[in-house]
């Protein structure tokens, strides 16, 4: 069982789900979350605002810039792992940088609460009737 | 591969932030969470706070990267030299594989 963390642009989020759905993966859990990638910031600039020199520190502003973005942590079986990571790819992918992150984490056990089921057992979607065909 | 979740005071990550930046570590995700810890939330008088505001702070770093990560977040996030209750936690678990979305590839 894995855990994929999956870090996307705000707006690209419904498209997302709907990708995922139609994929086979309707659960997920989605957050608002700010953070920063690798940045265009000049390390050379780094450096001089640490030297001290006022350019330097003007063109680096008065702090770190945070972007808002999504992210969805996505548990599923290890056979599921490559469909998700290819889904998220396909549907985020523009080419520049900024679309995201996506990062597998190994789990070592899940439980599902109603049931008290574990393991592999507790993540599995088949037996469960989408909502809209009920 | 490994994943640093960092939980910080909310007036220290700033520090924490520009502190990652300037070690060359600027890739980081953060959310605003709530939780207490052994103290079991804080106690100002009659009132209790049960849940105590804090800062998540993601990272996904190169194994060898380790202890200088986490020397710089321990660094910054500590309040005065020796800390107090409340400074926060660190925790390091595994990552497997990462992916870039823009390009697709297989790498941080």
């Amino acid at each position: 069982m894995k855990e994929v963390i999956a870090i996307i642009r705000m707006n690209k989020m419904n498209e997302t789900k709907r990708a995922l759905s139609a994929a086979g993966i309707s659960s997920l859990t989605a957050r608002k979350v700010v953070g920063r990638g690798k940045g265009k910031v000049d390390y050379l600039l780094l450096e001089g605002a640490k030297s001290g020199y006022e350019e330097a520190i003007n063109q680096l502003g008065p702090g770190p810039k945070l972007i808002p973005k999504r992210m969805l942590n996505i548990i599923v079986t290890d056979n599921l792992v490559e469909k998700v990571v290819k889904t998220i790819i396909k549907v985020n992918q523009t080419g520049s940088p900024g679309d995201g992150k996506i990062f597998v984490e190994p789990l070592i056990d899940a439980i599902r609460v109603r049931t008290g089921e574990s393991g592999d057992l507790a993540i599995v979607e088949d037996a469960v009737p989408a909502a809209n065909e009920v | 591969m490994l994943m640093v979740r960092a939980i910080v005071r909310p007036e220290k990550v700033d520090e924490v932030l520009s502190a990652l930046m300037y070690a060359g570590f600027p890739s980081v995700t953060k959310m605003d969470v709530y939780g207490r810890g052994k103290q079991r939330g804080m106690k100002v008088g009659e009132i209790t706070y049960d849940e105590l505001p804090k800062e998540l702070i993601f990272t996904v770093i190169e194994d060898k990267d380790k202890t200088f990560v986490i020397e710089t977040i321990l660094k910054s996030a500590r309040t005065g030299t020796k800390g107090t209750f409340g400074d926060g936690k660190v925790f390091v678990s595994q990552i497997e594989e990462a992916y870039t979305v823009s390009s697709g590839i297989k790498q941080l």
